[in-house]
Order: structure tokens, then C-alpha cells, then sequence
């Protein structure tokens, strides 16, 4: 079977959904029987009326020796195909929920009404004539029920390097790895650390989104005091290093805003058997964190300290919460094995 | 500078095409440029061709890049204030193939529209480049004759050609490609009959059907050749490529009206070798100058074989010959750096 991925791309930028596409590609192409490449139409979002030459440019592809699409985000999705399934990451937020929560560069004007109106139109058309649909996570797929009112299933991004998160000794620090963005709200944990006495260590580790955010973390742990017990990684990480962070760990912790999915870094927490804190808005983590496998705490300083330290104080406790936690991901069954034979399915 | 590679393909289609891109791409980075490679799907389906086009011509590149480099059809129709072509063939039914055999569509009203529409199209968006290199003169030519376009050939290397080496010269003229009719190998064998010296012919490469390397092999035995030519119908990894020039008396190379001057013909000049065309060869007659650094003998198995013996009794003029095939692309600038200089000028 050929099959063919289908991805968006921002021309030299490069994030987590093109690590997923280039490993699905991988995963597919280690199945008996199966071929498969990467197809990357270049994505231009601004001005608004471009939207529609960017939709037109997918739908106007025509594809010929190719048994199976798998599309996995907008607009590159639209390319036709009798045989395409979605494994939609996301849809174009800003048509939809960003819409809606009034962060949309498509609500300034009646164009910009227009072209989201488009792209609903062109998405529902899409939808109907896909074989299957899947979602990377339930928060995307609520959302493509209430906005579009498709029904699909999830299927979770498996991590591309499980193995490597062996989990290993419950240690002094918790771990906090992934981007570090005021959106992953970073000086939360800081500021926490700080009301909490005692020894307990944290690691920030993972590559600042601008050096202003990364400034403001170096000098609040200065003006903490916190320097003996706070640990800045700022850069990208080879991912043995990031692994050994996180199997060394008592906990993990990974505070993002409204995230789409549960998140790497709660995947990679959970497959090294480690409790995860998170906060009460921190959206697709909530399906997974929970008082029986970490904590989910309000997004202030006072309440994550005093979360951090019931998951912390007692050492079994935080051992017993990540094994829960190891239990439940293994019980989701989130491999590649699993994921690949669904999408050909 | 930031640049994006441009080209289209058939999906799960690998070959020359792709390669010539590839190759590039690590020789800009080499350079030190930021290289992003894009392929696109297309289909020559007729009646398909022109909304396709459509769709490529509304991507905008102008933002992400300094520079465009565009391959195969229909990536030159793309938006970019600095797009440059290595123009390696036209959508060819539509051009230099429409009145012969190949055209493969009716010569109706409805097929010379969408030709119309394709030359002129073709010829405006071309027209827009900022330089424009064919892969051969004869690609230039045609460019002339169809689109009234001036362009400029500009010789792709072979990848990696240190690779090749030379340690003397045997008894054996070599043929490495594709065993496929229009490479003729068959006049190559038929030639093998009337030869009169110790000349020996070597064949090496894929079938394009199992059926015709059998097909060849029989003719080998029928003609009672077995002793002068073998044949192997297999793929030669570019290891053996190196290792059955290094020793050879010359190379053989001679399609039936090539574009270009093909690898074969390359290899072997690295490799210090004469090499023998014919007449109606095609790109490779502008690099074989007769006499020089090869021969250039009438498509006919006598005139052939005269060339071979021609070779096999003066290994002087062979090892002549063989150096002036070397200087002669270093006197075309057949060579990486002239390619990544020109196409960044």
C-alpha cells in the first residue's frame, strides 16, 4: 500500500507536528507492505484573503499512485483523494475556537468573516468525504463536534522515542522540560518553589521561545534567592538528556495554557512512571492528570506550592501517584504499532 | 541566503529528477546557505495539467525566502520577485513530442487548446524568472523554439565524483545504465560480431523488463558472444560503478536523441575514459568531440565496431583521449561550485 502524508509547512520552521509527520513516515515504512512519503505544501496564513488561495492551492492537487492519504492539517488536508483519512493535530484555530475566544485575525472585518466562513465551508466538504477521521487528542475532537459537528475517535501521538523513558530513581527535583514560554507559565513553579522551605530542587529544561521570557526566569530566581535550588537549561536538549531529567525525577510538572493535547512532556513524565502537577486550565492534560496520578492545582503560587508539597513530602506517595500514572498510559495502549494499523485501517 | 527548492513529482517515483535536486540542496548547504526542499505532486493526465497549474500558481514564496530554485514543471509558475530555473524538460507531449508517436492524445481541437494554453502559460510564467539554466543546449534550443526564451545550459555534476578513480586501461568497453531499447545496448552487442581485435564489451544495469534483459542475454548467446560480452542485468551499486571503470579501455554511451549528456558518459570521463557515441545521440555529441576525448561512429554495428577496435588497437590514443576527457569538464565547468555560483548569482 502507498500511502501517502500530507502536511502543511512553514517554509524553514519546524516544530513538534513535523517530528510526528517524519516519524509517522518512518513507522509506516517499517510496516510489511507499506510505503510511504511526506508530502509538505508551503503554508502562507496572512493576509487573511490568502486563506483562500491556500485552500485552492490544496484542492487543486491532483494525486496518482497513491493508495491511501493521510492528511493531518489544514489546508494541506484538502488535497482530494477517494482514500484519505485525517489524523487532524489541529484544525485552523483561528477560523474556530481562537474565533471564538476573540483571538482571530479573521474578526477584524467582513473579509475576514468571509474567508472563516470559507474554510468551514471547505472543511465540512472535506470531512464528509473522508474515509475516517481521527483526532490527536479529546480537546480537538470536541471541538470538531461542536463546531462542525463531525464525530471522530482519538488516537494519541505515541512519544517517538518511548523506550527512552526507562523511568529509573525517584530523586530531589521535579522536572519541568518542554518550551519554555510565559505560556507554559514557567515562573509559576518558581514563584511556588519559593513559599515552599526545605531542599526541594526544580530543573527547568527546554529551549526559551524569546529571551525575554528567558531573562525574566533568571532574574526572578535571583531575586528568590533560589539560585542553590532552582536549575536553568535553557537550549534544545539532546533527547537522552531530556530523558534522564525526567526518569531521575521525585515528579514532573508542565503548566501550559489551554493545551490541544496531554503534551509530550506528560506522556514522557507518565512513561517514566512520574507524577505529573499541572493546573485546573491547562485543557488536554486534564484527560490523563488527576489527583490519582499527580496533582491539578489553580495556576497561582500559593496553590502550587501547597500541591507540590503533598506530592512531594512523602516520597512513597509520589512513587505510588507515578506508577498510577505508568499504569494508566500503558493501559492506552498509545504505541506506534497501534496507531499505524488503525490509520490503515 | 534562504532558499527553497522547488519541484514537482510523482509520488513513490524516485530517479534522475529527484536526485539532481537533492544533490543540490546538499551542496548549497555546503555553501552555507538555509535550504528548504519542497516537492509537490503532479499528474500529466491532459485534461488534469492546466487547473493543476492553476493551483501552483497561486503559492507565494515571496515571504518565507530570498530565492526560488525551480525544477521540473509546473514549479517555475510559482510567485517569487527572485526566481531562478535549472529548466530540466517541458511537460514534453505538449512540446518537441506532439507530432510524433509519443504525444500519447488525440490531435483534436480540444488537446491543441490545453497545448495553447500550456505553451503560453509556460512562456510568461518562464519568462518571469530572474535567470533560466537548462540541464543541455538542446533543453536551451527547444526553449527557444517553442517559448522564444533565451536560457543559458548549465551542466549538472554527478554526485560525488572524487569517487571515481583510474588505474589503467584493459580490454573492456564499458556500459553502465538502464539495459532499455532507446540506450541501445542491443547495437552495442550486434557491433560485438564484427570486431577483429581482443576489444571486449561490458553491459551493466537494470532492465527495464525482466523480459528484455533475457532478451539481450539471448541475442549474446545467439550471436555466439559469450566469450566478448557480459552482460549483467542487475543494479550496480556506485561502488562497482567505480570499480568496473577504474580498469576500462573506454566508455560506451549512446542513446537514441538524449537530452543531455547522461551520467554514463560523465562517470566515465571522471574516470578518465574516452567515451563512444553515435551520431543521433543526442546532449551527449556536446560533450564528445570526435577524436578528442571519444568516438563519435554512424548508429550502425559495423561503423561501431570499427570504433571499438579503433580503441582497442591504440592505447595510446585511448589514454589521450582518455585525459582530454577529464580536461574537457573542467572546459565545460562541469562541476559543483560553478553550479551553486550560478544559481546564487
Amino acid at each position: 500500500m502507498k500511502v501517502l502524508v500530507v502536511n502543511n509547512a512553514a517554509p524553514f520552521q519546524r516544530g513538534g507536528a513535523e517530528e510526528l509527520a517524519d516519524h509517522l513516515v518512518r513507522r509506516l515504512n517499517a510496516t510489511p507492505g507499506v510505503q510511504s512519503e511526506l508530502v509538505r505544501v508551503p503554508f502562507t496564513w496572512e493576509p487573511a484573503e490568502r486563506l483562500i488561495e491556500e485552500m485552492l492551492i490544496s484542492k487543486g492537487m491532483r494525486l496518482y499512485n497513491v493508495d491511501r492519504v493521510i492528511g493531518l492539517k489544514f489546508p494541506a488536508y484538502l488535497i482530494p483523494h477517494h482514500e484519505k483519512v485525517l489524523w487532524l493535530l489541529h484544525q485552523f484555530r483561528q477560523a474556530y475556537d481562537l474565533s471564538e475566544a476573540g483571538q482571530s485575525h479573521l474578526d477584524f472585518d467582513e473579509t475576514g468573516r468571509t474567508v472563516k466562513a470559507a474554510i468551514k465551508a471547505a472543511d465540512n466538504d472535506c470531512f464528509a468525504q473522508c474515509r475516517k477521521i481521527w483526532c490527536n487528542s479529546p480537546v480537538t475532537q470536541s471541538r470538531l463536534m461542536k463546531f462542525n459537528g463531525v464525530a471522530s475517535e482519538v488516537l494519541y501521538p505515541p512519544l517517538n522515542d518511548g523506550e527512552l523513558f526507562t523511568g529509573g530513581e525517584y530523586g530531589d527535583y521535579v522536572f519541568a522540560g518542554g518550551r519554555v514560554a510565559a505560556g507554559k507559565r514557567q515562573h509559576l513553579l518558581i514563584e511556588a518553589l519559593a513559599l515552599l522551605p526545605g531542599s526541594l530542587r526544580l530543573v527547568i529544561a527546554g529551549p526559551p521561545e524569546n529571551q525575554v521570557y528567558a531573562d525574566r526566569l533568571t532574574r526572578l530566581v535571583e531575586d528568590l534567592d533560589l539560585k542553590d535550588r532552582v536549575d536553568l537549561r535553557f537550549g534544545f536538549h539532546p533527547r537522552e538528556d531530556i530523558a534522564r531529567w525526567a526518569n531521575g525525577a521525585l515528579v514532573c510538572a508542565y503548566l501550559p495554557f489551554d493545551e490541544d493535547s496531554v503534551g509530550y512532556v506528560t506522556m514522557e513524565a507518565f512513561a517514566a512512571g512520574k507524577a505529573v502537577l499541572t493546573v485546573t486550565d491547562s485543557g488536554g492534560l486534564l484527560e490523563i492528570v488527576s489527583a490519582d496520578t499527580g496533582a491539578v492545582a489553580e495556576p497561582t503560587p500559593q496553590a502550587l506550592a501547597q500541591a507540590l508539597e503533598r506530592l512531594t513530602s512523602d516520597k512513597a506517595r509520589a512513587i505510588s501517584l507515578g506508577a498510577a500514572a505508568r499504569d494508566l498510559w500503558r493501559d492506552k495502549n498509545v504505541t506506534w504499532e497501534a496507531t499505524v494499523r488503525r490509520l490503515l485501517d | 541566503m534562504r532558499i527553497v527548492l522547488l519541484s514537482s513529482i510523482v509520488p513513490f517515483i524516485n530517479g534522475g529528477a529527484r536526485f539532481i535536486v537533492e544533490w543540490l540542496e546538499e551542496k548549497l548547504v555546503e555553501a552555507g546557505h538555509q535550504v528548504e526542499r519542497f516537492y509537490l505532486p503532479f499528474t500529466d493526465d491532459p485534461n488534469e495539467i492546466l487547473h493543476q497549474i492553476a493551483a501552483w500558481r497561486l503559492i507565494d514564496l515571496t515571504q518565507w525566502c530570498d530565492r526560488v530554485i525551480c525544477f521540473r514543471p509546473p514549479a517555475y509558475v510559482v510567485d517569487h520577485p527572485n526566481k531562478v530555473l535549472w529548466f530540466i524538460h517541458h511537460i514534453r507531449t505538449f512540446y518537441d513530442l506532439w507530432d510524433t508517436p509519443y504525444r500519447g492524445m488525440p490531435d483534436d481541437a480540444h488537446h491543441r487548446a490545453i497545448r495553447d494554453n500550456l505553451r503560453a502559460l509556460d512562456t510568461r510564467a518562464i519568462a518571469e524568472s530572474r535567470a533560466v539554466f537548462t540541464n543541455s543546449q538542446v533543453v536551451a534550443d527547444r526553449l527557444k523554439t517553442f517559448n522564444g526564451l533565451d536560457a543559458t545550459p548549465l551542466y549538472p555534476p554527478v554526485y560525488q565524483p572524487e569517487r571515481f578513480i583510474h588505474t589503467g586501461y584493459g580490454d573492456e568497453i564499458v556500459a553502465i545504465s538502464r539495459l532499455e531499447p532507446h540506450k541501445r545496448q542491443a547495437l552495442m552487442i550486434e557491433a560485438m560480431q564484427y570486431v577483429k581485435t581482443g576489444v571486449k564489451l561490458r553491459l551493466a544495469g537494470t532492465a527495464s523488463s525482466p523480459d528484455y534483459g533475457r532478451q539481450l542475454l539471448k541475442m549474446v548467446d545467439d550471436l555466439g558472444l559469450r566469450d566478448r560480452v557480459i552482460l549483467e542485468d542487475r543494479w550496480i551499486s556506485e561502488d562497482e560503478k567505480a570499480h568496473m571503470l577504474k580498469e576500462a579501455l573506454a566508455v560506451a554511451y549512446l542513446p537514441k536523441d538524449e537530452d543531455s549528456y547522461g551520467y554514463p558518459s560523465l562517470e566515465g570521463a571522471h574516470a578518465r575514459k574516452a567515451i563512444v557515441t553515435t551520431t543521433d545521440s543526442g546532449g551527449v555529441l556536446e560533450l564528445v568531440e570526435h577524436g578528442r576525448n571519444g568516438l563519435i561512429s554512424e548508429p550502425d554495428p559495423r561503423a561501431l565496431a570499427e570504433q571499438f577496435d579503433r580503441l582497442h588497437a591504440d592505447k595510446r590514443g585511448v589514454a589521450e583521449m582518455g585525459t582530454a576527457s577529464l580536461n574537457r569538464l573542467a572546459e565545460m565547468k562541469i562541476d559543483w561550485s560553478t553550479v551553486v555560483d550560478r544559481l546564487t548569482a
